[in-house]
């Protein structure tokens, strides 16, 4: 996977998760208008995502609110376990994505 | 939340009883420099642009005088909020057109510890529309006179 599809498909999760919480904010009172403008940003940068890995995250979407995170220290940001240690190899390798073992999330290497 | 959580994410050092900025941009960066200041905030320009992005999304006014500028970062660590009063008030596109003379700029992290941020948003909706609150917000000049609004006093 190049490193710009990895960077699209964080990026795809931000505007997911500000399209989401965009609802939240209007239930509170703000005025929210610009929120078609964001799903058209969000499926144009779908479509340039491989469709494997798309289907992969949307797949996890469905079951957690951050389908990619960040590993740091060898510890899965989303669910807190420790990784085996080998990632930071394989990432110092240019490997960039992987997968949490525990939770199954995505994850991408955080120096 | 009670009110007296949402005083915890108040800071002495982002008080401004009385704004310079004349414009949105300006109200925007105003209050951000605040936080740079006082290092709440790494990056200005990241921060400043996803504010930026934010009101395009929507006005973050609520009319009436009040906008709550607000927004997630991977630039800052805690949920901060910072307070400006401008007398002249300032055109922030309001949905009544109405000057904002009351700014609550709310930072937040992405992963905030309890999901406080959207609470802490709808508390300040809740205390910015009674009228008697904003009237009082509109006089304040200490911090200690902010505190006391927001604890309800």
């Amino acid at each position: 996977m190049g490193n710009s599809e990895l960077e699209q498909l964080i990026s795809l999760q931000d505007l997911d998760l500000m399209i989401e919480e965009s609802q939240e904010v209007e239930k509170l009172g703000f005025s929210i208008t610009g929120c078609s403008e964001l799903r058209i940003a969000r499926e144009e940068l779908a479509a340039k995502i491989s469709k494997p890995l798309l289907f992969r995250y949307e797949r996890l979407r469905k079951k957690l609110k951050r389908a990619i995170v960040p590993v740091k220290n060898d510890i899965c940001l989303g669910c807190f376990l420790h990784q085996p240690t080998a990632i930071g190899a394989q990432a110092r390798e240019g490997v960039d994505l992987f997968t949490c073992e525990n939770c199954g999330r995505m994850l991408y290497w955080l120096d | 939340m009670q009110r007296h959580e949402l005083r915890g994410h108040l800071r002495e050092a982002l008080f401004i009883p009385s704004m310079k900025a004349t414009t949105k941009d300006q109200a925007l960066e105003e209050l951000l420099d605040l936080f740079v200041a006082e290092r709440y905030v790494r990056n200005k320009q990241l921060v400043l642009e996803m504010l930026r992005q934010r009101e395009m999304l929507g006005s973050t006014s609520l009319g009436k005088g009040v906008a709550v500028p607000h927004g997630r970062t991977t630039a800052t660590a805690d949920v901060i909020i910072a307070f400006g009063r401008s007398e002249k008030g300032v055109h922030f596109d309001a949905s009544d057109e109405k000057p904002v003379t009351l700014f609550f700029m709310v930072i937040a992290p992405h992963n905030d510890e309890g999901n406080i941020y959207l609470p802490i948003l709808g508390s300040l909706v809740t205390i910015l529309k009674d009228t008697k609150k904003r009237n009082a917000l509109n006089k304040v000049t200490t911090f200690a006179e902010l505190v006391a609004l927001i604890d309800g006093e």
